[in-house]
């Protein structure tokens, strides 16, 4: 089309701007094609969960991993677990999963099967994981391939304030101790020292199984459904109702400001004795409760059947359609791998799952990573071995548990109708 | 008028005046190369996810899987087996309730206030208007938390234990940090009370009417119409409700459901659940209810609302 000299010039020009502000907002922050840096560097985006103390630790090792490969730009950022996975599960479905991300036992399956993440097979030359149990290493692996790998063992436990409870003149716990002895040690210590002597434990799925296994039944069957009944729940919400009546344990108002963080349990803000967690996280306590805690196992079930067992606490995953496989695996070779970086991380996630490693950082082993690892190594032939992967449906039903429980607390529903509801959703969740 | 007589078929055949038609039709090209940024956006952000979410809310679509067609199952399960859907309806409805009212009669009263102010009018407006463009930001919600926790001001001030903690409380305190930002509602209260002539008020005041006659015969019918302006705005507005309770709540709408906001639950079954078919239908049917609302305030505005130019015809 013919034009004057006016138009000629400002068309190619706006759309030239057009065209930038358009490939701008797509490539976010404008940093040129495929994350690459303005200084040329290939640039990662890593994920996690966990707490403050895990990321001073994380990122010492980020930076070492940085100075090994001069060409690559770490990026890491962190939430609490429930914020985590709200926002990777957005991520994720937007395509724009990060290169490495940290992820659960629980995400693994729906991940996997969405095609989210990176078969490691594809880039086997670069990570070597031949210091790898084979059985924990399987379990990363979602029809015959490995799409995540394990990056430490974690067990569940009972940690609690040390000094108060010696204060209080109650039993310490002990192993092999049952639900009824814990129970009654909750009452002792909430009546000498007028707090509660733990979180409610019945908003937490995770403690339901424990309880759940030392009755010798499971949170779900191997073909997947739900492996307990209404009544089963029923009992778990009336047992744990009855407790938070007698103030034994958290009143509501602590209970649902849980959101994954240790800040924000009863424990954490100094309104409780005890709290059930996993054992890595707890490190986070440290800094929370001025007189120290320590670790108990969890309670075994009444004929003396432990319900908690060791399970991969969580798994390194690289993103299907990342720019850069090669660096991203590198970055999880890194820290699964090397000493160096291993002696940094310590135990912040659990006994690093290499073999050599392990024994290699286990003298060096201080503090709150000493206690994780005896506390691990008291345990060591004593449990029974772990569930299955949870199907795709439990990482929703995790929530809802929290959801149904708060409505027994609240009064607002009876253990039966509250556990009614969370039965009929569960089997609906697994059907889809 | 001329124009009209000059059948349509050839007013295009007529030729222009020589020169005239290609300045046109550049201008028309100029036009659309400024649109273009807009119907873009519109037809990319707007129309298009608008229809992708009609269709998937009659599929089951978990955002990694390709979606299945349901048909209208999404819809039925949402009325017929979902209780949590009621209570997010009822949360909602009650939320509605409460937070319009109080924030469209803080901002009248702020409003009247700051129009018979002399002095340092400017500033106030400004101050109260702060909240409006801050409130929306989650990090005031997160203040907003911390405010109404227990261990928190509130509860230190008042010794009420923390709101946010409580079922009963929970959703005031939420409603409060939207009646909070008043301020674009009360912006156009203040420039709607400016329009109204004061020969008004002064021959209402010569023929001995009281400040509250002359508020309630004078003030209310000619605001009349800002009044609905804002009302219908500020009901959608709070109907779609969400990061003060997604924040306030820590994302769980709780406790014990009672800030679980439409919008929230919407959110939880598309992105954390990952029902993304069930959440689009969820959206649509709030974009149904919305629509009947506003219809319904506009049907009966006919009753109460007054423009100064009826008067005309």
């Amino acid at each position: 089309m013919p034009g004057n000299g006016t138009r000629k010039s400002w068309r190619p020009r706006l759309a030239a701007a057009t065209a930038m502000l358009v490939s701008c907002s797509v490539l976010a922050g404008c940093s040129g094609p495929d994350g690459v840096s303005g200084t040329g560097k290939v640039v990662l985006r890593y994920t996690w969960w966990g707490n403050p103390d895990r990321a001073a630790r994380t990122q010492e090792a980020v930076d070492l991993f940085e100075k090994k490969h001069p060409g690559v730009e770490v990026q890491t950022s962190f939430s609490g677990y429930d914020a985590y996975k709200q926002k990777l599960a957005t991520q994720a479905a937007g395509g724009d999963a990060p290169d490495a991300m940290q992820l659960d036992y629980r995400m693994i399956d729906q991940y996997a099967s969405g095609g989210v993440l990176l078969d490691f097979a594809e880039q086997r030359a670069t990570l070597d994981t031949g210091e790898f149990d084979a059985g924990l290493l399987a379990t990363g692996k979602v029809d015959g391939k490995q799409y995540a790998i394990p990056q430490a063992r974690g067990t569940e436990t009972v940690v609690y304030d040390v000094t108060r409870w010696k204060k209080a003149g109650v039993d310490l716990p002990r192993e092999g101790w049952t639900w009824s002895e814990w129970a009654d040690a909750m009452r002792e210590l909430a009546e000498r020292t007028g707090m509660p002597g733990a979180t409610d434990p019945g908003q937490s799925e995770d403690a339901f199984e424990v309880w759940l296994r030392g009755r010798g039944k499971a949170l779900y069957t191997e073909d997947r459904r739900l492996g307990f009944t209404v009544d089963d729940l029923t009992r778990w919400w009336t047992f744990t109702d009855g407790l938070r009546r007698e103030g034994a344990v958290s009143p509501a108002e602590q209970t649902t400001q849980l959101d994954g963080t240790v800040e924000n349990t009863p424990l954490g803000r100094g309104k409780a004795i005890s709290d059930s967690n996993w054992d890595a996280p707890s490190s986070g306590f440290v800094a929370l409760v001025p007189d120290g805690i320590t670790l108990a196992p969890m309670p075994y079930g009444e004929d003396g059947t432990p319900g908690q067992y060791f399970k991969p606490s969580m798994f390194m995953g690289v993103a299907a359609d990342t720019s850069h496989p090669k660096e991203s695996v590198q970055l999880v070779d890194f820290m699964l791998n090397d000493p160096e970086a291993a002696k940094i991380l310590g135990a912040t996630r659990g006994i690093p799952v290499n073999e050599t490693l392990r024994e290699e950082i286990a003298p060096g082993l201080k503090d709150f990573d000493r206690t994780v690892f005896d506390y691990q190594a008291s345990l060591e032939g004593k449990l029974n071995a772990p569930p299955q992967a949870p199907p795709s449906g439990d990482s929703a039903l995790q929530t809802t548990f929290q959801r149904d429980y708060d409505q027994v607390s609240y009064e607002r529903m009876s253990p039966r109708e509250a556990a009614e509801d969370y039965v009929t959703e569960a089997k609906a969740e697994l059907r889809s | 008028m001329t124009t009209t007589e000059i059948p349509a078929t050839a007013r295009t055949r007529q030729p222009d005046p020589p020169g005239k038609r290609p300045r046109t039709r550049r201008r028309e090209g100029a036009a659309w190369v400024f649109l273009s940024p807009w119907v873009l956006g519109a037809a990319v952000l707007t129309l298009l996810p608008m229809a992708v979410s009609l269709y998937l809310s009659f599929t089951d679509y978990d955002l990694f899987n390709p979606p299945r067609w349901v048909g209208l199952r999404n819809y039925t399960q949402m009325f017929t087996e979902d209780p949590r859907y009621w209570r997010s309806v009822g949360a909602t409805l009650t939320y509605v309730v409460i937070a319009v009212p109080l924030q469209l009669g803080l901002a009248l009263v702020v409003a009247l206030a700051l129009k018979s102010m002399r002095r340092g009018r400017g500033f106030y407006r400004s101050a109260f208007y702060a909240p409006s463009l801050l409130g929306a930001s989650m990090s005031i919600a997160l203040v907003w938390r911390a405010v109404f926790n227990d261990g928190g001001t509130v509860d230190n001030l008042l010794g009420t234990g923390g709101w946010v903690n409580r079922p009963g409380w929970a959703l005031f305190a939420v409603a409060l940090l939207t009646v909070w930002q008043f301020g674009a509602p009360m912006v156009i209260f203040l420039a709607g009370l400016q329009q109204i002539p004061a020969e008004l008020y002064e021959a209402a005041s010569v023929d001995g009417a009281s400040r509250r006659r002359q508020f309630l015969s004078i003030t209310v019918p000619m605001l009349s119409p800002v009044i609905f302006f804002n009302l219908v705005l500020q009901t959608i507005q709070a109907f779609q409700v969400f990061t003060p309770a997604f924040a306030v709540s820590a994302g769980k709408g709780g406790p014990a459901d009672s800030t679980l906001f439409y919008t929230l639950y919407l959110y939880d079954r598309g992105f954390v659940a990952s029902h993304m078919g069930y959440a689009s239908a969820m959206a649509w049917v709030l974009l149904l209810a919305i629509g009947a609302v506003t219809a319904v305030l506009f049907r009966t505005s006919r009753n109460w609302v007054f423009y100064a130019s009826e008067g005309d015809r």
